[in-house]
């Protein structure tokens, strides 16, 4: 397998120069994120990003099991991430890379340990029967932001999924088909999104969502995690800058921006998508969908 | 109806595609030449490398199968020996299949088969991978009690369920078979009309060859796949070429 191939030394000058005189390779400010693309398909489920030339799909599906001993109460979610050669011939199947690993600790920690998703209403029949949630993660294009993107197209994916209904009578669970009952979509409890920082120049300038040429020639980063109400999911430092710890409040102050953008941003896709698919104005009558 | 593809939409990969027919979305990306592990490395041809990547999930053995088909059928059309001593990386994703995949009946990985061949050789083009010649597949449903079906949808199987037999042809442009994976029971004479009305579908008639004069125009009109190739190729070289036009 090729390696990645690294920046030369003159495009990481001129990077480093750059920022020295404030101006980014694309002309963008330093707190800007590139333009944000998300498209639905005809399935529930499937969200497909773009961020700048960074591609991403999530796809939700559902399975039914017998839920571990210890969590009776419980369904099971599982966010898979798996780097194809398609985003870089430096990903090999099989073999996680330092940046497949980094990602999915990420994900796992801002989506799935901060209870985005309500696991216990996965339940069908405590003990015996759960819903085995997965979330599959595709890079289809890399030029950076992979953490942010991958962020954004799981947590749309999750709030446009729509699991089926289940009938349960005692200890018989049986699921029933779309064309029997319309699906439910899924008990989302907040929606955390990621907001990368990264650092150069010993910590003095910091960049949001920077594109692969600038990652590849940041010193550190740091990864805040937050749902649009301002409650912190989790903060990563990774790499050698030093940050001043001030610094942190400052970076909440702005992610919370940026991260309450996003989700009216997707929000408004989502509802676009609804209307879409609405077309006859009987999507509230059929709903099978109980209220909270 | 005509299968529908996006070429070369990708940055990071050397060549790709986005194929779409019946359902089924694939994005194809290939690398190549690039440069070969040592353990993988062919003195005197390219190694090739295919991976398939289902929608949901990761590989099994469904995966591995169709990987090895792909695999023995690209490598007789890619010109290995011109490049010896690289790795041409081909790049499978499903992104999206019809609902109805699963109890249509067939085989999937039969059903899918054409499509990743197509998409693959779209991406191939893109990559500028150097070629013998391009390829063309259908599948071929033959219902209990009706008559076969060409490259029927999910659907389409659904309603003419039962299936005795599935075949999937693939036919290099000069018309010779490249590839026949076939599922069920039949006997040598379905499977033989089975072969020619593939070889209808996928090549393009030569003129005067016709053995039924009707035939080749209801080919012509259903969408003859190779036809369909060689405009997806037109339209991506006037693209490419379109400085040459400009004045």
């Amino acid at each position: 397998m090729p390696r990645e191939a690294e920046i030369s030394v003159n495009e990481r000058e001129f990077i480093q120069k750059a920022l020295q005189e404030n101006i980014r390779r694309d002309g963008r400010d330093f707190d800007a994120f590139r333009p944000l693309e998300l498209t639905f398909g005809d399935e529930y489920g499937v969200a497909d990003v773009q961020l700048g030339k960074t591609r991403v799909i999530a796809r939700i599906s559902v399975d039914v099991v017998a839920p571990p001993p210890e969590r009776k109460f419980d369904g099971v979610f599982q966010i898979i991430t798996e780097f194809s050669p398609m985003a870089s011939p430096a990903f090999e199947v099989g073999r996680p890379t330092d940046a497949e690993v980094i990602l999915s600790r990420v994900l796992e920690k801002a989506i799935r340990r901060s209870n985005a998703l309500d696991t216990e209403s996965l339940c069908i029949i405590a003990g015996l029967k759960c819903f085995a949630l997965r979330a599959d993660v595709h890079i289809v294009d890399h030029d950076g932001g992979l953490i942010d993107a991958s962020c954004i197209a799981v947590m749309a994916a999750l709030q446009h999924f729509r699991r089926p209904d289940v009938l349960v009578e005692g200890e018989k669970a049986t699921v029933l088909s779309v064309r029997e009952r319309d699906p439910i979509p899924l008990s989302i409890l907040h929606q955390p999104l990621s907001v990368t920082f990264s650092y150069y120049e010993e910590g003095n300038i910091w960049l949001v969502d920077a594109d692969l040429a600038e990652e590849q020639v940041r010193q550190g980063e740091v990864i805040v995690t937050m749902n649009r109400h301002g409650e912190i999911c989790q903060i990563n430092k990774y790499g050698g800058a030093p940050v001043d710890p001030l610094d942190f409040l400052n970076l909440n102050n702005i992610a919370l921006q940026k991260v309450k953008d996003m989700s009216k941003f997707i929000q408004q896709k989502l509802e676009e998508d609804a209307k879409r698919r609405d077309a006859g104005g009987l999507m509230a009558e059929l709903s099978a969908e109980n209220a909270r | 109806m005509a299968p529908e593809a996006t070429l070369s939409h990708l940055h990071r990969a050397d060549g790709s595609a986005t194929y779409s027919h019946n359902g089924y979305c694939i994005i194809g990306a290939v690398n190549g030449p690039v440069e070969v592990m040592r353990r993988d490395e062919l003195p005197e041809e390219a190694t090739i490398e295919v991976n398939v990547r289902p929608a949901a999930g990761v590989g099994s053995p469904k995966e591995r199968h169709l990987e090895m088909l792909l695999h023995n059928t690209l490598r007789g059309i890619i010109l290995t020996r011109s490049i010896p001593r690289t790795l041409v990386q081909i790049t499978l994703q499903v992104r999206s299949l019809p609902e109805e995949e699963t109890s249509c009946g067939v085989s999937p990985s039969l059903i899918i088969l054409p499509h990743l061949l197509h998409t693959a050789l779209l991406a191939l083009l893109s990559a500028s991978i150097p070629l013998s010649t391009i390829l063309t597949s259908t599948l071929i449903a033959i219902p209990a009690n009706s008559s076969p079906l060409t490259s029927p949808t999910a659907p389409d199987l659904l309603r003419a369920k039962p299936i005795r037999s599935a075949h999937v042809f693939a036919f290099s442009a000069d018309g010779k078979m490249l590839l026949n994976e076939s599922d069920g029971t039949f006997n040598f004479e379905e499977w033989d009309e089975a072969a020619e009305t593939a070889e209808q579908v996928c090549c393009r008639d030569e003129g005067g060859v016709g053995l039924g004069e009707g035939m080749e125009v209801d080919g012509q009109e259903g969408g003859n796949l190779d036809v369909w190739l060689r405009e997806v190729v037109n339209k991506k070289v006037q693209w490419e070429t379109r400085w040459k036009s400009a004045k």
